[in-house]
């Protein structure tokens, strides 16, 4: 009997730190000041939000700054070994005004909170939706690109599913947790989670799903002619919305990132980028 | 880029390099394992009771929780609780954290087979070793481990299979091991997208290993049939 009420006991204090966490957290997101102000938190603070915080002084005394991507073509995508993409390259450009490297590590998109609150990673910067649910999980920097989540369908039907009100009696399948699983329960549209967007795509091509809905950055590079998905196409488009990038919740870098954006829209390297890539179509003005 | 002929080098490049961190993490595994999972069946069988207590409340928590679940904990718990990432968000240190994730989960599977053949072995076996004057030690490197090696190899050899599967778990905590990179032309890799065969083409280089580790076992077991008992 003791030792049933000592593990209940262990259990209830694991509990409670894993609340005091959460706690802490839902503080810092309202605080997204610059650093003079964190480091006066910082000294009654506890340990964990110090390093959360004060993020500049950790990247550059690591010398380095870590990103965390996913293999997702034309924002961070790898040839001859390397990451390039639009994202990529201006998360490096932004490295260097930070006067550090820029390390790519590839992570489970699932776990991108996980990984920005463990401190595995630094930012998240990969053509990332700022829906309600990843701007109070995390600190944003402003919107940079416009986005859509759009609806694809195999090639032979696509006339008949021209606008959401037709969409209805089709099976969807979206990546779980995306903005395009947000917009099927916004229409009411019968839906299946999957892992990926890519793995909504092949349910698609393979006929276990009728429809999927994705990016529209994505489905124009993936689907269509002269790409894996030649079968398939995309109709409506469901809403519009902005791609940011995403740091710890009141970190000091996403102020440094809306200035960086502000300095690459001035010189002009944002345009010049985005139209290496070819999304300069879906560049924000202004 | 469409035809199969054409993906097949880049993709089968993608999968060798997938395949070497899935070795690296089955060999690390082992060499950790093994040691710590008989430091942890003596624990479990220790006569200082408090001792074998800890000990196998510990089996208990690793082997009653998924191998994934710790992955997530170990990589992610000490950054998340403590402010301080232990591993760096780095490959390298996604490789140490599931090492260490897999030799805690697989030493406390291991110390459990380790137990049974210790204790599988006849007691006369020991007070033979008494009569003939040899010290504790000799007596159980000399005649306890000798045969308890050979009672466990096949129960190991399952385990051990089983490992080479349960390294696509670390894919979790984005090891990019073997599945990882099959599943990367899926979403689009190196100029090829929707690629389906990759993912499954990766369950040959399991069949592959698997067949290998079994007739491996296989020669082994004949080797070490020296004594009939």
């Amino acid at each position: 009997m003791k030792k049933i009420i000592a593990l209940l006991m262990a259990l209830l204090m694991v509990g409670a730190v894993l609340a005091a966490c959460g706690k802490t957290e839902e503080k810092k997101s309202d605080d997204k000041t610059a650093a003079t102000e964190a480091v006066a938190t910082a000294d009654s603070a506890t340990a964990d939000s110090v390093a959360s915080v004060a993020d500049l002084e950790k990247v550059q005394k690591a010398g380095k700054l870590i990103v965390g991507i996913t293999d997702f073509k034309p924002m961070d995508y790898q040839e001859n070994g390397k990451w390039i993409g639009f994202d990529a390259d201006m998360a490096t450009k932004f490295a260097e005004s930070l006067g550090v490297t820029v390390e790519f590590v590839e992570i489970d998109w699932d776990n991108k909170v996980l990984e920005l609150n463990g401190g595995s990673v630094d930012c998240v910067w990969n053509g990332m939706t700022l829906t309600p649910e990843v701007t109070s999980a995390m600190s944003c920097s402003n919107a940079y690109l416009n986005n859509a989540q759009v609806v694809v369908v195999k090639k032979d039907v696509a006339d008949k599913y021209g606008d959401a009100e037709s969409c209805k009696t089709l099976s969807f399948a979206v990546e779980s947790g995306s903005a395009g699983q947000e917009q099927a329960q916004t229409y009411g549209f019968k839906f299946t989670e999957v892992k990926d967007q890519a793995t909504a795509l092949m349910e698609v091509s393979s006929g276990t799903c009728d429809a999927a809905i994705i990016d529209s950055l994505m489905a124009s590079a993936m689907v269509g002619e002269g790409t894996g998905y030649e079968q398939l196409t995309y109709t409506v488009a469901l809403n519009s919305e902005e791609y940011g990038v995403g740091f710890r919740q009141g970190s000091d870098l996403t102020a440094k990132c809306n200035e960086f954006f502000a300095t690459a829209k001035a010189d002009g390297t944002l345009k010049a980028t985005a139209e290496q890539y070819k999304v300069q179509t879906a560049l924000i003005d202004g | 880029m469409d035809g199969f002929f054409q993906q097949f080098p880049i993709v089968f490049h993608a999968l060798n390099v997938g395949f070497l961190q899935t070795l690296k993490l089955f060999a690390v595994t082992l060499l950790g394992a093994i040691p710590l999972g008989l430091i942890i069946s003596f624990g479990s069988m220790s006569k200082f009771k408090p001792l074998s207590m800890v000990v196998r409340f510990i089996v208990w928590i690793v082997r009653g929780t998924p191998l994934m679940l710790q992955l997530l904990i170990i990589f992610y718990f000490p950054g998340l609780v403590f402010g301080q990432q232990l591993w760096g968000g780095g490959e390298g240190g996604r490789f140490f954290a599931s090492a260490i994730a897999f030799i805690i989960n697989y030493a406390c599977y291991f110390s459990e087979i380790f137990r049974g053949g210790i204790q599988g072995v006849p007691h006369g076996q020991q007070e033979a070793g008494q009569v003939l004057g040899l010290s504790k030690s000799q007596i159980f490197f000399k005649i306890t481990l000798l045969q308890m090696i050979k009672r466990i190899v096949p129960p190991m050899a399952n385990e051990i299979i089983t490992l080479v599967k349960d390294t696509s778990l670390a894919r979790i905590i984005a090891l990019q091991e073997v599945i990882w990179a099959g599943q990367a032309f899926l979403k689009g890799s190196e100029g090829i997208s929707g690629a389906i065969w990759p993912l499954f083409f990766t369950g040959v280089y399991y069949l592959a290993f698997s067949g290998i580790l079994t007739l491996l076992f296989g020669w082994v077991e004949k080797k070490l049939s020296y004594f009939k008992a």
